[in-house]
């Protein structure tokens, strides 16, 4: 159909009052939103490759730290029986939320709570998480089993960028600088080790720590990616008009 | 008389120092090493190891190894040549040859109070202690409470006893109060080795003070370190240097306020033997401080094996087995987890 059909056909769809009634979207239109969907898919495919190449390295790194601070300190000192079996309530949690923008929905999101003091006074109801996060988790799951079916993921040899880095910081909400709070409440975690905790198990903790971060974003690009994917499938099966 | 051990050492000592100095022969060398570090699995590293002394000790272990397996059979070969030479020696040597001990002692001792506030088991808590800081009661410490108790109950009738007059207190144990209790322990008995060394004399008491001293100084450096950011005030932490060393008394002082490590940088470059080992470090970095320090430790002690008639060889044997174990801790780790490249970031080579 060419460009002048389409603005008649266009016109037609006008009232008398000239206001146009959205009976059909223009065919151009209608492709841009079939390009912008599959944009939106590709950006979301490249930043979830990006993230899972980065939780990666992290983790490396994270597990060689660990490894030096066990060659410094002694391997009785850092064990599985260094652990505090007592009840003690997490310092980080992790809450799901639906989103509400008109263009997103239902998706879910995922938002890291880090080094909530044990001793803090309980949560504003409005801040508190509005279901289990393990049942949150198991919906999730069905939802992305129903959506996600014959894709495959490729592996790509990047390193994590700088982007990667600060949109981790947006989407979790936490800053890169190191605030007092959180800094007393990563010590206390690491007091099970014993009270004077050296560099190398410091540095640990944060590889571990930017990689919870980094499984947050996983989480979350993947849900806009699987979203994405299912409006590209929706678009791909309804006929053009 | 210092210089005339020669004419009396051998009659008690002279068959053990040869028995340590044929044992100090069989440290693994830098070729050893080299293969070590090309290995591609552990079961490789088992096939290397076989080859040396370490052979009878890992032989009978199945596949899939584990790191913590090597490092265990290793640390049975350390502890079955110490107990060998333990039982030929006489005094003062038998005494000199469980002062080496009693560090493990206490680490074994933090680490069941540790585990037992933590609510661990026992069993689980005294497989993981040192084989050479075992002692008979050791398992009844789980049931004290605070370290009036510790003491009371369990640790009168060890050789730890006069070493808790510092810190025994009524307050319950946490984990602040039992580094403390670890370190000050650790000080009261470094104290405790210099003086029986002083006493001993001659070349014993020079080699021994040198490398006692080395100790008390890096304990010093790494208090410090790793108390930065903590609730450990100034005060209690100076309380935990040792009072001896080529720091004390005035690097204590500098030492005790430092709040970041380029101030501790500061400190330690203003005496000479430490001022190679900040050398290597740039500048606000602290990861390779403790292979600075280990390089250092072991140059010092291959040197005790330069003398002869003196106990300072098997404090150094010792020390440099328990090198080699941490080596081979190391490498097996990086082979783990294919992170071979970084291999030579903590490896000391002995020889």
């Amino acid at each position: 159909m060419g460009e002048d059909e389409a603005i008649a056909k266009f016109s037609e769809d006008q009232n008398d009052d000239g206001v146009s009634e959205s009976k059909a979207v223009p065919v151009e239109d209608k492709e841009s939103i079939n390009d912008k969907n599959v944009e939106k898919f590709l950006d979301s495919m490249d930043d979830y490759l990006i993230l899972v190449d980065s939780l990666s390295s992290i983790l490396r790194q994270g597990w060689l730290e660990l490894a030096s601070a066990r060659h410094s300190m002694g391997a009785s000192r850092i064990s599985a029986s260094s652990y505090d079996m007592k009840y003690h309530s997490a310092a980080t949690t992790l809450q799901l939320q639906h989103e509400t923008a008109s263009s997103d929905v239902g998706q879910p999101h995922f938002v890291l709570r880090k080094w909530e003091s044990s001793d803090s006074p309980k949560k504003d109801p409005s801040d508190s998480p509005k279901r289990d996060p393990c049942e949150a988790k198991l919906e999730e799951d069905k939802w992305v089993q129903s959506v996600s079916s014959g894709l495959r993921i490729r592996t790509k040899g990047t390193s994590e960028s700088s982007e990667s880095r600060e949109k981790k910081a947006e989407n979790t909400g936490s800053p890169l600088s190191v605030d007092g709070h959180a800094q007393k409440e990563r010590l206390k975690a690491l007091s099970m080790f014993g009270a004077l905790a050296p560099p190398k198990l410091r540095a640990a903790q944060l590889s571990f720590e930017t990689a919870l971060e980094t499984l947050a974003d996983i989480a979350n690009v993947r849900a806009s990616l699987l979203r994405a994917y299912e409006q590209v499938q929706k678009e791909m099966e309804s006929p053009i008009q | 008389m210092y210089g005339f051990e020669a004419l009396t050492f051998n009659i008690h000592s002279g068959y053990l120092e040869a028995i340590v100095r044929g044992h100090r022969s069989g440290l693994l060398t830098a070729a050893d090493y080299n293969n070590l570090c090309q290995c591609e699995t552990l079961d490789d590293i088992k096939m290397h190891l076989s080859a040396t002394e370490y052979g009878p000790y890992l032989q009978n272990e199945p596949s899939p190894l584990h790191t913590t397996t090597i490092v265990e059979k290793c640390t049975l070969k350390l502890v079955d040549e110490y107990k060998h030479m333990l039982s030929q020696a006489t005094e003062p040597l038998s005494t000199f040859l469980q002062y080496i001990t009693y560090g493990h002692m206490i680490d074994n001792v933090v680490l069941i109070v540790t585990g037992t506030l933590h609510e661990r088991d026992v069993h689980e808590l005294l497989e993981k202690c040192h084989p050479l800081g075992m002692f008979d009661s050791i398992a009844t410490l789980a049931v004290a409470q605070n370290m009036r108790e510790l003491y009371r109950l369990v640790l009168v009738d060890t050789p730890l006893a006069p070493y808790f007059s510092e810190c025994i207190t009524s307050e319950d144990l946490d984990d602040m109060n039992i580094e403390i209790m670890r370190n000050t322990l650790y000080k009261a008995y470094l104290e405790d080795f210099y003086d029986f060394c002083q006493k001993l004399g001659g070349a014993t008491a020079e080699i021994m003070s040198d490398l006692l001293a080395f100790e008390a100084d890096r304990r010093a450096v790494n208090i410090t370190i790793n108390s930065i950011g903590t609730e450990l005030t100034r005060d209690d932490r100076r309380k935990l240097y040792s009072n001896f060393g080529l720091l004390y008394p005035y690097g204590h002082e500098e030492l005790a306020v430092c709040e970041d490590i380029d101030q501790v940088r500061g400190v330690m470059e203003k005496y000479p033997p430490y001022q190679t080992i900040f050398a290597k470090l740039s500048y606000g970095e602290s990861q390779m401080l403790d292979k600075a320090f280990y390089e250092e430790e072991v140059k010092r002690l291959c040197l005790a094996f330069e003398q002869q008639f003196h106990y300072g060889v098997f404090f150094a044997y010792m020390r440099l087995r328990e090198q080699e174990i941490r080596n081979l801790m190391w490498i097996s780790e990086c082979v783990a987890q294919n992170q071979k490249s970084r291999v030579h970031d903590s490896v000391v080579f002995i020889f």
